[in-house]
Parts: structure tokens; sequence; C-alpha cells
């Protein structure tokens, strides 16, 4: 059989791959392999970082949590919100994805705006709880895996503001269409990951006393 | 305000200035043709470059200025700044050669070269 020829499986992946694979029909696109093969890594990365924190937990007698002295964290309000404004964002992005699936490039610009907006308020946000934390990275065991832990992961949201810039310039300049957008699919996979290693972050850090 | 949420906020004012850069530097790619866009032939590899090895030595010299720090001072200015600039010079200089790339595979500089 020739690699060019589309078979019953391939005509049945749906818009999605379609739009994902090169115009010769020869399976997933370099760009979106390149960027699943990145999750995997990124997932090795913080299951270190996540390792660290609970081996740290398990070796400190006492209480774990925030030096005496400093509050304790607390999840409501501002993580609570940070979370609902990350949640949203896998939402909105995903929204840009269908939209751009569909050709309809104005929706795909306002969706991915949206997106980098919640980003950026998540962001702000995670800066503001850190100036009111009362306790500094070099503060204890806890202060230091709660800080390298949430610090990583605002990077990598940061990572992903960046990606969705470009998104949004590009999308601005018509450069995706509903046959080319892989960019916004890979973009979107990353996006998606940041959010959920954000709510397994979450729950551990503040609901796993 | 005190120094530490001073800090917080010069990190969240260099963040949206770095996307600004970003958003200006990518929007001056210019309009992409309406139809399809063909890939080239062959595999299309990005040039030999410096920027992947100078974005994790920026990244070492900006922890390196949160962690070797004074005992009064937020960060250690002279490794966090140039740490800052290396960051800064390689998101900038990534994102022009990845509009160079694009716009060359537009003109289908490199059809003529499998294996580029």
């Amino acid at each position: 059989m020739s690699v060019d020829a589309p078979t019953s499986q391939t005509a049945d992946m749906g818009p999605r791959l379609e739009a994902a694979r090169p115009q010769d029909n020869r399976g997933l696109s370099i760009p979106l392999v390149g960027m699943l093969l990145f999750i995997a890594s990124e997932m090795m990365f913080f299951g270190g970082l996540f390792a660290a924190y609970f081996n740290a937990r398990a070796s400190t007698p006492g209480e774990w949590g925030p030096p005496p002295g400093a509050e304790e964290l607390s999840p409501v309000p501002l993580a609570a919100i940070l979370t609902v404004i990350l949640i949203a964002s896998s939402f909105t992005m995903q929204f840009g994805v269908w939209a751009i699936r569909r050709g309809d490039q104005g929706k795909l610009r306002m969706w991915v705006g949206v997106t980098l907006l919640l980003g950026i308020l998540f962001l702000s946000g995670q800066l503001y709880d850190y100036s009111q934390l009362g306790f500094g990275i070099g503060d204890g065991i806890f202060g230091t895996t709660f800080y390298t832990l949430t610090g990583f992961h605002g990077a990598h949201v940061f990572g992903g503001a960046v990606g969705m810039t470009i998104l949004f310039a590009r999308a601005s300049s018509g450069q995706f269409s509903a046959r080319n957008h892989v960019a916004v699919e890979a973009i979107s996979m990353y996006w998606h990951f940041v959010d959920v290693v954000w709510v397994a972050l979450f729950s551990i850090i503040y609901f796993l006393k | 305000m005190n120094d530490t949420a001073v800090g917080f906020a010069l990190l969240g004012i260099g963040m949206l200035f770095v996307l600004g850069l970003v958003f200006v530097v990518s929007s001056r790619a210019g309009r992409a043709p309406r139809g399809p866009v063909t890939p080239p032939a062959g595999v299309h590899l990005p040039p030999p470059s410096l920027l992947p090895p100078l974005m994790p030595v920026a990244g070492i010299l900006l922890f390196a200025g949160l962690a070797f720090r004074p005992e009064d001072q937020f960060a250690n200015f002279f490794i966090l700044v140039p740490g800052l600039l290396l960051f800064v010079a390689g998101i900038v200089g990534w994102v022009r050669a990845a509009n160079r790339e694009w716009t060359d595979t537009e003109r289908g500089s490199h059809h003529d070269a499998p294996g580029h």
C-alpha cells in the first residue's frame, strides 16, 4: 500500500488530525510530535519536582507548612480564584482551536487574546500572592519547595504566554486557516498541560495537609 | 510597599515588557499567503544556533542572582541583570530566527535542498 493512499482509519481522524497532518498525508506533523515529546519531558521534570516535595515533606519532622511567624496557606480566596482563571483559560484556548478548525480567524484571534489576558492575570495574581505570603524561598524547606514548585509552574505559564503572544500576532496577520493551524494545536496542548499541572499543584499544596 | 513587593512588581513589569517585545517582533513577520502553505521538500531543520544554550545560561544567572544575594537585598543584581539581559536577547533572537525561517520557507529558498 502506498504511504500516500488514504485509509479508512485516516479518513476517520476528524478535522483535528486532518489539520495536524502535513499535506502529503504521512501521519502526524513533526511540530505536533515535537510538542508531544516536549510535554512528555516536562511531565518527567514536574514529576521530579513533586517527588522532591514529597521527599522533603516525609523527612521533615514536626509541622509541615510556612515558617513560624508567617500566616498559614489558605486556598481561598486568591489561590482558588487563580485556579478558576487558569481552568477558564483552558476552555477559551479550546474555543480558539475549535474556531480555527472551522476556519473562523476572527474568533481564533478573540479567544487567543482572551486566553492571553487570563494567563497574564494568573501571573499577576501569583506575583501578588508571593508578595503577601510573608516568607521567602530561603525560609526553611517548605519555603524552598513551595517557591520552586509554584515558581517553575509560573515560568511555564509565562512560556505559554509567550507562545500565546506569538499566536495572537500571527492570528492577527491571518496566518492560520482551517487547514494550516498546527501551531495553534501545539500551543493549546502545552497550555492544557500547564493547566493540569497547576490543578495537581494546587491540590497537593493547599489540600493535602 | 516593601522591597519584596517592589521586586515582584518589577518582575511582572519585565514579563509584560518581554511579551510586548515578542508581539512586536512576531507582528513584523507579515501576512501569509491566502492559499494553503506548502511545506518545503525534504526534511526542514533550523540552522545551527547559539540561542538554545544561551537560554539555560541566562536561566542559571537569573536563579543564581536570586539565590546568592546579600542579606539585605531582594537579589544579587550584578548576576540577575546580566541574566535578564541574556534572557531577553535570547528570546528576541529566537523569535527573529523563527520569523526568518518562516519567511525563507514561504519564499521557497529551501525547496531545492532536501535534507536541509
